[in-house]
């Protein structure tokens, strides 16, 4: 099939640069934050020497994410589900494990995360049941979409990796939502969830509700958990209305700030580019989340527009969560910054999943020639 | 492919859109204003604490409250160690750092790392993990002079604990080590590397004795290099201890035990407290404090008379004829023995077809209960035995104490055994004989006791009747555990029958006579095994060391007011009175006239000859090297 000329017309350009961008900062920030120390002696250099490599294959997924049709996904949906559930039962047959959770399959050549294949597959068979129907989900229909989710999220959540698992349920609701719901199921949620979620409390590990504790008073414990919050907020407030510049954040180089080049990212970059830096990165998160959203709305068909808010969702969640938490806005769970935070498999998916949600904007004239 | 393009041409719902827009304006409305508030508004306050965060905490190690005996005099103090650390994230390679370290201390390289890769997962951020606990003063030097080029190299200095007469005190007070695995999911106050009582007082009182950690601040610049200290909590050092034990008398019972193993107990008999608890051989408390090396851990534990084995609360023995007064003590209880009543002795008493000796062949003749305890008549005892049976000995016995821990504060003491039929039948599988009812009643047999448990039952035979925890501490309350069940005329006579033995000429313990001072006393000898008739045929100084019997000597002293029971038991030291004597005697000069007797010389070389004589030399195994 020749690819149309009018494919490429369509392509939102915006995004397709914004992720660039985004990634390329992520590399500078990654470049400062590994320093030129060694650590453990073995040089942090090459986290941003990978990075790279990894954005490399993940601008090459996602061009290929762009140009196949993505309705071809639909019936890929649901061999992609249980092909994932079947990676994630292998975790646990024959798993990595890494800081005392298994969530990594040796592939030989590197360490693959199956709960970030998951994502993608969630957002698939999401989308499938989602656009089946025009109407509002009902009760039946959304113990159908959110069963389907659990199952993932439990695998998931069973590694242990909660932050991940808790993302699948907040893509699946995310989606849920912008679909639509009937007013009963509405006002039910409106009262179960937040009866349900002091319940949840007994669910956490002590860690993390430790983690929520020190939260509320990050000065009961600075030596611990607490000690990532207040390290993280004098980083980015000493970096000031202009910032210390490039590779001059003391916080950083001092290595106080822990995590620095994962889930901690934006720190190191408030610290160095202080005020102006850091909005305009909020700023470019805006926009490259609005443009999803533009695409969802202009979606040929539900299934490509709940595709795209899936995706928007799976973006927004992370960016609202990591932030909040680096800002001290949000208790701290290890949830990375998509483009900015290290991370060779979530680089990948995060670059297919933009492609997907290009895919669908290229497409969204194609009807009216077919 | 037909099912690709049968979805309806129909759009999605736009209602939700507005309101995701507006949530992602909130947002980043909401961030935008955070941001403002962290780098503009509190920017300046912020980039200062920056500048702070050069600060560094840092723990103070307190010191162990010191350990003094009942005089005041020092036991276990606190000296300055140093410990050398690493502080991770200043350290740029760490590899080469434990290499150099390795070369500056002469330990091996391999060992450093495995024991930083344990410890590194365990220590905070920017806390110093301890890789050498105490450096010697010429590493020290070494160290401290190089340490400018070491970034992330660091001193720290720590009280360590010093036992000033490291082997005197050694069972009583214990030792400290690093607090293990277990110790630290027990108290989070513990920290890597941290010192704790492992055994004796220090294991014991460890809540009390141990301080509270205080706290350091410090600024460090980019290097890592510490510019100024302040003090954010101060240290409390742990509580002081004043021990009952006298410092002068347990040197005496040490140095009068030395090459001999066994155990010296003397106690206040109306306080309860001990003021001398003598076991040898011992070991070195100092040893511990910055660990053993595991040849010094081997040779402790595979020495043959067991050196960390506390021999007045942890090894139990046959109490030989010291035995005889509780027996006494039973007939008069129980109203079946008549004081004045004669026996007759002939030297052996036959039961069934057994027969059972008198330790004087040609027999006492005609004795009485005094004279019996005085001269030790055994086959007054046997009859005695006989007539009282298991049941009335083993209960008398347990009400005085016996068969069961005193409660002193030391770990693992032992309770020893009192026999009875059930228990034989459990542990044997046999019904109770009639000649285990004779032997029993000369304090042979099944029947076990700690010497502990003697100087307790003595001291209440001397106090009238009060069974005294036996205490360590100087400011402890006294405490009754039980009464002896005798009336106070009882009592009077097996006390007389006790000084008796010392002031008669024809009692066993006339050795230990001292002037001025009422002293009562009896021996004991305890056998280890029955001995051959070819070994009976030897002499003393020929039965081989570790078949020769135990020797005991219980005694009681009092003057003016002040009375004390002493408790001594010599392993292989054949007889009561020429083996246990000397050292009650000295034990007891000391006591009323401050009188320090050395152990003689030649003494201590018969023990030693002794000894030697009885060691089976290990085969050494031969080195087939070629060169």
């Amino acid at each position: 099939m020749p690819i149309d000329r009018r494919l490429l017309l369509y392509i939102n350009w915006p995004l397709f640069g914004l992720a660039l961008i985004l990634f390329l900062m992520g590399v500078l920030n990654l470049y400062s934050a590994s320093g030129t120390r060694l650590e453990e002696g073995m040089n942090m250099a090459p986290y941003y020497h990978r990075q790279l490599l990894w954005g490399f294959m993940g601008v090459f997924a996602m061009v290929l994410f762009m140009f196949f049709d993505y309705r071809h996904l639909k019936t890929l949906a649901w061999p992609m589900f249980w092909t994932t559930v079947c990676f994630l039962i292998a975790v646990f047959l024959v798993g990595k494990t890494i800081y005392g959770a298994r969530r990594w399959l040796d592939l030989g050549f590197m360490n693959f995360q199956p709960s970030e294949m998951a994502k993608i597959a969630v957002l698939l068979v999401g989308a499938r049941i989602l656009s089946k129907e025009r109407e509002p989900l009902d009760f039946i229909r959304l113990g159908y979409v959110l069963g389907v989710g659990l199952i993932l999220a439990g695998l998931i959540i069973k590694q242990p990796d909660l932050g991940s698992g808790l993302s699948i349920i907040m893509i699946l609701g995310g989606m849920i939502l912008f679909r639509g719901v009937t007013p009963r199921v509405f006002k039910t949620a409106l009262v179960a969830i937040p009866a349900l979620l002091p319940l949840s409390w007994f669910f956490l590990h002590d860690y993390q509700k430790q983690r929520i504790m020190t939260f509320l008073d990050p000065t009961t414990d600075p030596l611990g958990a607490g000690y990532h919050i207040i390290q993280s907020e004098i980083a980015i407030g000493s970096g000031g209305f202009w910032g210390k510049g490039f590779l001059q954040g003391t916080q950083s180089q001092l290595r106080f700030l822990p995590e620095r080049h994962t889930d901690f990212a934006v720190a190191v970059f408030g610290e160095e580019w202080g005020f102006v830096g850091t909005m305009i990165l909020l700023s470019l998160f805006c926009i490259f989340l609005y443009q999803m959203l533009v695409i969802a709305r202009d979606a040929r068909g539900l299934f490509g527009s709940y595709l795209a808010a899936g995706v928007f969702f799976y973006f927004f969640w992370q960016i609202l969560i990591n932030t909040g938490m680096v800002l001290g806005l949000m208790p701290v769970v290890g949830i990375p910054l998509p483009f900015i935070s290290y991370g060779g498999s979530a680089t990948l998916v995060n670059f297919c999943l933009v492609g997907l949600v290009l895919n669908v904007s290229m497409r969204r004239f194609l009807f009216k020639q077919a | 492919m037909s099912d690709l393009y049968s979805e309806t041409d129909q759009q999605p719902p736009r209602s939700g859109l507005l309101l995701l827009q507006a949530l992602i304006l909130g947002l980043f409305c909401l961030f935008a204003i955070r941001l403002w508030y962290l780098q503009i508004h509190k920017g300046e306050e912020y980039a200062l604490k920056a500048r702070d965060n050069q600060l560094r905490q840092e723990s103070i190690f307190s010191p162990r409250g010191l350990i003094r005996d009942r005089n005041g005099e020092l036991l276990a103090v606190n000296e300055p160690a140093y410990a050398l650390s690493i502080i991770r994230e200043d350290c740029p390679d760490i590899d080469r750092l434990i290499h150099q370290i390795a070369m500056w201390t002469g330990k091996d390289y391999f060992a450093l790392k495995t024991l930083y890769n344990k410890n590194k997962k365990r220590v905070k951020p920017f806390e110093p993990l301890i890789v050498i606990p105490d450096l010697t003063y010429n590493q020290l030097a070494l160290i401290d002079t190089n340490k400018v080029r070491w970034p992330g190299l660091e001193i720290q200095f720590r009280p360590r604990r010093l036992y000033r007469y490291g082997t005197l005190f050694a069972h009583v007070l214990g030792y400290v080590a690093e607090a293990n695995e277990e110790e630290m999911g027990k108290q989070p106050e513990l920290a890597l590397g941290d010192n704790v009582g492992k055994q004796g007082i220090e294991y014991m009182l460890e809540d009390r004795m141990r301080g509270i950690k205080g706290r350091m601040q410090y600024e460090v610049d980019v290097t890592g290099r510490r510019l100024q200290e302040r003090i954010i909590k101060h240290p409390r050092a742990g509580h002081e201890i004043s021990l009952s034990l006298d410092l002068g008398l347990q040197k005496l019972a040490m140095d009068w035990l030395s090459e001999e193993a066994g155990g010296v107990a003397v106690m206040d008999a109306d306080t309860g407290q001990l003021w001398a608890l003598a076991t040898a051989p011992s070991y070195n408390s100092n040893d511990f404090s910055s660990g053993l090396t595991p040849e010094q851990w081997a040779a402790l534990r595979d020495n043959p008379l067991h050196p960390m084995q506390n021999r007045v609360i942890q090894s139990v023995y046959p109490p030989g004829s010291i035995f005889k007064h509780v027996v006494a003590g039973a007939g008069l209880h129980y109203g079946m023995l008549d004081p004045n009543e004669t026996v007759h002795c002939g030297g052996a008493i036959k039961l069934g077809r057994s027969i059972f000796r008198c330790w004087r062949r040609g027999g006492h003749g005609k004795v009485n209960l005094e004279k019996a305890l005085v001269q030790s008549c055994d086959v007054y005892f046997y009859k005695m035995g006989k007539k009282l049976t298991v049941d009335r000995m083993s209960e008398f016995a347990k009400a005085v104490g016996f068969g069961q821990k005193t409660g002193i504060r030391l770990p693992h003491e032992k309770s020893g055994n009192i026999p009875t039929r059930e228990w034989k039948r459990k542990r044997f599988g046999e019904s109770w004989q009639g000649g285990d009812n004779l032997n029993m009643a000369i304090g042979q047999g099944f029947t076990l006791v700690t010497p502990l448990q003697v100087v307790r039952f003595f001291g209440g035979v001397l106090n009238g009747g009060k069974l005294l925890k036996p205490l360590l501490l100087k400011d402890e309350k006294t405490v009754v555990q039980a009464e002896i069940p005798l009336k106070p005329y009882q009592l009077g006579l097996i006390k007389r029958a006790l000084i008796q033995t010392v002031q008669d000429d024809h009692g066993t313990c006339r050795r230990i006579r001292t002037k001025d001072v009422v002293v009562g006393g009896k021996t004991g000898t305890a056998q280890v095994v029955r001995l051959t008739d070819e070994l009976k045929k030897l002499k003393d100084d020929q039965i081989p060391y570790r078949f020769r019997d135990h020797a005991w000597m219980a005694a009681i002293a009092e003057k003016d007011g002040r009375r004390f029971a002493i408790a001594v038991l010599v392993e292989h030291g054949l007889h009561g009175g020429s083996g246990a004597g000397p050292i009650v005697k000295a034990v007891i000069d000391y006591l009323f006239y401050g009188k320090v007797t050395p152990k003689p010389e030649e003494r201590k070389a018969k023990a030693r000859a002794a000894r030697a004589l009885s060691y089976k030399p290990k085969k050494k195994k031969v080195k087939t090297n070629a060169n």
